[in-house]
């Protein structure tokens, strides 16, 4: 196992670089003058400052160059200065990122509680009623897209029957964001429905498998209660692909938080991301391209060391 | 004069009542005329998305200067030496000015600003020294780091000197139009208190010495990168507007409370007022659509698409929201797309140098039809370099009488094949008579452009689709293509030769063309001087040039109004319709917020709220 993480270890050093390498090298190939989309044609008032801004930034040096000199930085733990937002990179993805992991993670968390006994009951009650508006449930959220069910919880729960605020709280720090939780059900609902529909899907689908597998005949043969045999047995084997699907929808499920933040004005990582790629803003979104990846890797990993523990015939 | 940044994408709308314009001697202040003031209450105002103020130095550099930064923030707290705005009417508002109106002597080459009586929050008052502080750091680093630079004060101002607290003697270079100096360079000034003489290791003299003021300039550059601390800054708390920061987040959320040592014509009948940030226009919408006890917005705004139509001659429509009544925010400014003279691309640059050409693509665009339609009636059209609303001094008769290129297509085919086009409906049109096409046409040419423009501005989008289809009529083919905002302006926005950028363009829209601030003279040197870097076509005419430079140096109207009246038909760029800034949506009870000035700055001091 030991040498396996190292492996995994050395492999995730190897993606980072790529991704960041690949993702710096399509950033600096977008036309144009960068002086001049940061700063407005009202710089060429001064073409001065045009020459001290390549100059700050490094954009009078080849693309190569420049990549190596943000890498040498990153190493050093600096991931640079946003000029757009008058703040380093570090401190805008430290405001930024808790805020989204909170929204994310406790979606989640009540995604996968909430999704996996309702693919068992699927399962178990397979082609009967609760089967059906189960699955019609999870069709119509799956489709859904999560800007459309933001607003319609809005409309319902915020204008029609004012009984939550229509924006997400404000306000820096995590602090606000328990101070005033009533602002942030109608956020956590929207991305928590939405990733029930993905995750019932695979729950249900893993328990009808497994059902059909012999040991669960075994375990019947043997005297087991239905519900034994259903919370022993099946359900440990049927969150394999909710764990991997877990691991995997990282990078998904951060982009279902864009379009929710952007809805409820929740100000996270992922509208972060959308708003700065519109203003060139590369220091913020390499940040965050890091951030993601790195997210992406651990989240894979943690799937595989799942499939261990959930699965002991894995071994590695 | 600059261009509007992306804080201007506010949307589309406004109709409204642009009363005619005072002239700028008889400004006044925009005291409340409805209802009892009642003391005390919090307003909020809602930001634009993704439109945060992030800078407090109001020497505010490139990167940072915008309506977010400047009119919205900076200004409530530091008062421009000059206040320029008195709600509709874009002129100086000798009421709110720090200073009187200058008096210009020795046939307009000395310059006098005599100081009214005011104060700084530290009890210090502001004097002339301040404003010299002002003008040498501008001497010092203005050409690199000042955002809105003019070549001032060098080679304008040759000397200057302070004679006492109150009064400052300017000596110009030559004598110029004193509106033009007025309106373009002392507009720049915002005297800075003394505390903020200073670096990291103690006081410093800019103020007196022009050598010292690069280093100052670092340390209040980097104290302004510090957002965390501007609340509790010994610097930012000096101020001598009639609000004091007593809030900020970095992530645009603003509150401010009156500066109870303000010594203007309005003191603040606030207790509070905050500004709010926003991620989408849509977010903004429910909270106005759906306050709660958390949030709930005073004066804020409707997103385009949730705005119905103005009825003809009314000056707002319909308002959506009850308890909120609508106006709409116009800016001063002029709205444009580019056409690339420059370009290197095959013998395009040849194709737009042509006069008929580019009269032709005027005479397609139906900026009538554009206001009417996805402008949803709340717009004016761009007639020329002067804006056509607000009415101003400054605008000739001739453009008052509206744009010389009604969307007229049979004009547009007939200035094309007199010049040796076949044109070709729904196909490519070609030059089939070099002779009459012009310079560097070759025959067999073909009329097909690229022409990218903003994306995320549905009224821009709707315009171009229209002009597209009526030049494809025509045989002129127009490949669009949606870019961002940064991205179009940063390659098609400047002068590309002169700014060496890339060439190989044909055509682009940002969308929002130009504001004549903190430059208020809507005179064409930054825009439409040959060579101008950013003259973003590369229009290049001696006679413009001649008569621009009389613009400068003579305060006879009719020099403007000749320039204009050559200009306008000369379509440098093509004029399209001027978006309003936003449409204001203003809970009923609170009075004051209207009329909004059309330098787009605000004045909390004058909102109150009545029972």
């Amino acid at each position: 196992m030991a040498l396996y993480l190292v492996r995994r270890l050395f492999q995730a050093i190897v993606v980072l670089f790529l991704v960041t390498l690949i993702t710096f090298a399509l950033l600096r190939a977008i036309p144009g003058n960068v002086a001049a989309a940061v700063m407005g044609p009202n710089v060429y008032r001064n073409p001065a400052a045009i020459k001290l801004f390549d100059q700050t930034y490094g954009f009078n040096k080849p693309w190569y160059s420049q990549f190596l000199l943000w890498l040498g930085h990153l190493l050093q733990g600096n991931l640079g200065y946003s000029w757009d937002l008058n703040q380093s990179v570090a401190s805008l993805l430290g405001q930024r990122l808790l805020k989204s992991g909170i929204l994310v993670g406790i979606a989640v968390i009540l995604a996968v509680l909430i999704a996996v006994p309702i693919g068992m009951l699927q399962a178990v009650r397979r082609n009967k009623l609760a089967d059906h508006f189960f699955n019609g449930f999870s069709t119509l959220f799956y489709a859904m897209p999560s800007f459309l069910l933001g607003l319609l919880l809005i409309l319902i729960f915020a204008i029609k029957f004012p009984i939550f605020p229509a924006e997400a709280p404000q306000g820096l720090g995590v602090g606000v964001i328990f101070g005033n939780f009533n602002a942030m059900i109608l956020p956590i609902a929207t991305l928590t429905l939405i990733t029930i529909a993905l995750f019932s899907r695979y729950s249900r689908s893993a328990v009808l498998d497994n059902l059909t597998e012999d040991y669960v005949r075994t375990a019947r043969a043997k005297g087991a209660s239905q519900r034994r045999v259903l919370f022993r047995h099946v359900m440990r084997n049927s969150l394999i692909p909710v764990a991997t699907l877990l691991g995997l929808s990282l990078p998904q499920i951060f982009a279902g938080a864009l379009i929710t933040e952007s809805v409820f004005n929740y100000p996270g990582m992922g509208l972060l991301f959308y708003q700065q790629a519109q203003k060139q803003d590369y220091p913020t979104l390499l940040g965050i391209v890091v951030v993601v990846a790195l997210a992406t890797i651990i989240g894979s990993l943690l799937a595989d060391i799942a499939y261990a523990v959930l699965d002991p015939r894995v071994r590695y | 004069m600059r261009l509007r940044p992306k804080a201007f994408c506010g949307l589309v709308i406004g109709a409204a009542c642009m009363t005619a314009l005072a002239a700028c001697s008889s400004s006044s202040s925009n005291v409340p005329t409805t209802g009892t003031p009642e003391n005390g209450g919090v307003a909020t105002f809602a930001e634009l998305p993704a439109t945060t103020p992030n800078y407090i130095f109001p020497f505010t550099s490139s990167a940072y200067i915008s309506v977010s930064n400047t009119n919205l923030f900076q200004y409530l707290m530091y008062r421009p030496l000059f206040w320029f705005g008195s709600g509709a009417s874009p002129t100086l508002n000798t009421s709110l000015s720090l200073a009187n109106y200058p008096t210009f002597s020795n046939g307009g080459k000395t310059v006098t600003i005599t100081l009214k009586h005011y104060m700084w929050s530290n009890g210090t008052q502001v004097t002339a020294q301040n404003v010299m502080f002002w003008i040498n750091m501008e001497a010092a680093v203005g050409q690199v780091d000042y955002g809105a630079y003019t070549n001032f004060p060098n080679p304008v101002v040759t000397s200057s000197k302070v004679v006492s607290p109150t009064e400052l003697v300017l000596t110009l270079n030559k004598a110029y139009n004193s509106t033009w100096f007025l309106y373009n360079d002392l507009s720049q000034i915002t005297p800075m208190p003394e505390a903020w003489d200073r670096t990291a290791s103690g006081p410093s003299s800019c103020s007196t010495d022009v050598s010292d003021c690069s280093a100052v300039y670092k340390y209040l550059n980097a104290q302004s990168m510090n957002l965390s601390g501007y609340v509790s800054s010994p610097l930012w708390s000096v101020v001598d507007g009639p609000w004091k920061l007593s809030q900020f987040n970095s992530d645009g959320y603003v509150a401010m409370v009156p500066n109870k040592s303000y010594s203007g014509p309005v003191k603040p009948h606030l207790s509070e007022f905050e500004e709010l940030p926003f991620t989408t226009d849509a977010a903004e919408y429910d909270v106005l659509r759906a306050p709660s006890s958390s949030s709930k917005i005073d004066v804020g705004y409707i997103p385009s698409q949730d705005l119905p139509a103005k009825p003809a001659n009314a000056a707002v429509g319909t308002n959506p929201l009850a308890g909120y009544s609508l106006a709409p925010w116009y800016q001063w400014g002029i709205s444009f797309y580019t056409m690339n003279e420059q370009d290197t691309i095959g013998d395009h640059g040849a194709i737009i140098k042509q006069l008929y050409f580019r009269q032709a693509m005027a005479y397609l665009m139906n900026e009538q039809a554009v206001i009417d339609g996805p402008l949803k009636g709340y717009a004016f059209p761009t007639v020329g370099p002067v804006a056509s609303q607000p009415v101003t001094q400054w605008l000739s008769a001739q453009l008052k009488s509206g744009t010389q290129f009604p969307y007229d297509p049979a004009k547009a085919k007939s200035l094309l094949t007199s010049h040796g086009w076949t044109v070709v409906p729904g196909g490519t049109t070609t030059c089939t008579d070099p002779s009459l096409c012009g310079k560097g046409i070759t025959k067999g040419s073909g009329l097909s452009f690229t022409f990218p423009y903003v994306s995320g501005l549905a009224w821009v989008q709707a315009e171009l689709t229209q002009l597209q289809s009526n030049a494809a009529a025509l045989g002129i083919k127009l490949n669009l293509k949606p870019e961002p905002f940064n991205t179009v302006v940063a390659g098609y926005s400047g002068n590309c030769v002169v700014a060496k950028i890339p060439c190989n363009w044909d055509m682009a829209d940002w969308g929002l063309g130009w504001s004549f601030a903190p430059d208020y003279l809507p005179t064409g040197e930054t825009l439409f001087l040959c060579g101008a870097i950013a003259n973003s076509g590369g229009y290049c005419d001696s006679s413009d040039d001649a008569m621009i430079d009389q613009t400068l140096t003579s305060s006879n109207l009719s020099y403007m109004y000749s320039w204009e009246n050559y200009l306008s038909p000369q379509l440098p760029v093509e004029w399209q319709p001027n978006a309003p800034y936003q449409i204001t949506e203003v809970t009923d009870n609170l009075k004051g917020v209207t009329p909004q000035e059309t330098t787009l700055a605000i004045t909390p001091e004058n909102w109150y709220y009545v029972k």
